[in-house]
């Protein structure tokens, strides 16, 4: 030990002096961490702004998107409204990522990797879910990368393959809520079939990878299930509509016919807000 | 999934295998020998004082084993990925701490600063985004070194050696004013630095017993 400096702490004052850096050294960590969780990740925080919150009101309005417009049914037309919408909307949470690069630079990303791993999956949830509506496949690892990334083709922070993974994984529950929403509307039920196809399709992907990653093994339990809903749903469509011998467009027509004719019964039968509504229509008429 | 993607993803896995089977190996060498270390001066308890300087002399030579498996350890982890892989010799890094402050203590009555323990592990400066001693791991093996030394206290009294647990005791004091200056997280650290007043109450009462009995040389102590 002799060929060391002689920087051995041998009083109270160069210990002190000493812990004073760890001090500071470890303020510095705690308040970027602060930071970090504040500015984009944390789940119920002060800020709506925050990239899990963001995220989280894209993948409602993706929802609301594909299932508002009764009249609209033309699957390809619904994605491309659900693309066009969410794309302020992806491009808002991309720019959060961009702010925090100067956080995560270097070797800092891995050292918060777990406080920026809430908000990031949470992105590529919905970043997936508006990628499937639109394009009915699977975004791929790259493709999520290249949202993450700068003009100049410079990564904001390499992305973990473990976020990715888990954010595809959430995305099966968004679809099975989609499918669900889809099965009384016309063309529904093709597309719930689609879909548990798709969703099928996803965990067994996910299946071969689980040895490696243990959370995705935990969501695999939650994938199963939303698998089956989707698929105890559309087994009762089948077997319904195995009892009418019709093609399924006729079968949707059948069955928005009945709707309509619902409806309309429903609103004769509802003379007080009928009788308002024609004493509206004569005021407007006097004037 | 397509077989792009899919492919992409697998060859992302088999890199990461890959490098934590090597960091595995290494970690395990990196363990046995801080372990080895640990055994060593663990015959401090049972060592007289004018024997100490010779068990030291025979920790050192494992001590200095260390950087090769810091320098190993080191040259595998790929640019910035410091604090992917760091919890897997986090352990064994933090003995290694312990072990070398514990021995600098028994040699000079002082503690080993962060950059000395630094440089006797081999850790190169450079390595920073791939292999550093970080201010955590640091503070863990001091902590570990006070947990020690409030048994020595006790074990070199038995042993007939009054004057050591007063020098502990002025030591562990300082030690523990350092931990005191510190902002801590509800994190493990904290309660290790919660449990150290515990050592510090250990201490103080070999202090006082050997005192009362007038054992410690209290002349020299108190001028």
């Amino acid at each position: 030990m002799t060929s060391l400096p002689p920087a051995t702490l041998a009083s109270r004052e160069s210990i002190l002096s000493a812990f004073e850096k760890f001090r500071d050294e470890l303020d510095d960590h705690n308040d970027r961490r602060e930071r970090l969780i504040k500015v984009g990740f944390l789940v119920h925080g002060p800020s709506s702004r925050d990239i899990t919150n963001l995220s989280k009101k894209l993948i409602f309005l993706l929802h609301r998107t594909v299932t508002e417009d009764a009249g609209e049914s033309e699957d390809r037309v619904l994605g491309l409204r659900a693309a066009t919408r969410a794309k302020p909307k992806l491009s808002e949470i991309q720019s959060l990522f961009a702010r925090l690069r100067e956080e995560l630079a270097g070797d800092r990303f891995w050292r918060y990797q777990r406080n920026v791993s809430p908000g990031l999956q949470e992105y590529i949830e919905a970043l997936s879910f508006a990628h499937y509506l639109e394009h009915k496949t699977l975004i791929s690892y790259e493709q999520v990368q290249s949202t993450l990334t700068d003009q100049e083709g410079v990564p904001y922070f390499v992305l973990p393959l473990e976020d990715y993974l888990l954010g595809l994984a959430d995305l099966t529950g968004e679809l099975m809520r989609f499918a669900i929403a889809s099965i009384p509307r016309r063309g529904g039920r093709q597309k719930a079939s689609d879909i548990c196809s798709f969703v099928r399709a996803c965990k067994a992907d996910f299946e071969g990878l689980t040895p490696y990653l243990k959370e995705l093994r935990k969501k695999q339990s939650v994938t199963s299930q939303s698998l089956e809903k989707i698929e105890d749903a559309t087994y009762a469509v089948v077997v319904r509509t195995s009892e009418y011998d019709m093609p399924p467009e006729l079968l949707d027509d059948l069955v928005a016919q009945t709707v309509s004719r619902a409806a309309d019964r429903s609103s004769y039968g509802d003379e007080p807000r009928r009788k308002r509504a024609r004493d509206a229509d004569y005021d407007t008429d006097d004037e | 999934m397509d077989a792009d993607n899919l492919e992409k993803i697998n060859s992302i896995l088999d890199a990461d295998v890959e490098i934590r089977e090597k960091i595995k190996d290494q970690v395990t060498e990196f363990d046995k020998r801080t372990r080895n270390l640990a055994g060593i001066l663990n015959r401090i308890h049972s060592t007289r004082s004018g024997q100490m300087p010779a068990l030291l002399e025979t920790a050192r030579p494992v001590l200095a084993s260390c950087r090769e498996s810091t320098a190993a350890i080191a040259d595998i982890i790929p640019p910035n990925q410091f604090w992917k892989w760091r919890d897997m010799w986090t352990n064994s890094l933090r003995n290694a701490v312990f072990s070398a402050t514990l021995m600098e203590y028994l040699q000079s009555g002082g503690l080993l600063s962060l950059e000395q323990v630094a440089g006797l592990l081999g850790i190169n400066p450079e390595w920073q985004d791939r292999f550093a001693l970080s201010v955590e791991d640091y503070l863990h093996g001091v902590i570990t070194l006070v947990n020690e030394l409030s048994r020595l206290a006790v074990n070199a009294v038995t042993l007939g050696d009054f004057e050591q647990p007063i020098k502990i005791s002025l030591f562990v004091k300082d030690v523990f004013a350092g931990f005191s200056m510190l902002n801590l997280k509800n994190d493990l650290l904290r309660r290790r630095y919660d449990s150290l007043k515990y050592d510090l109450k250990k201490i103080e009462e070999v202090v006082y017993d050997v005192s009362l009995r007038k054992l410690a040389p209290l002349a020299k102590h108190e001028s």
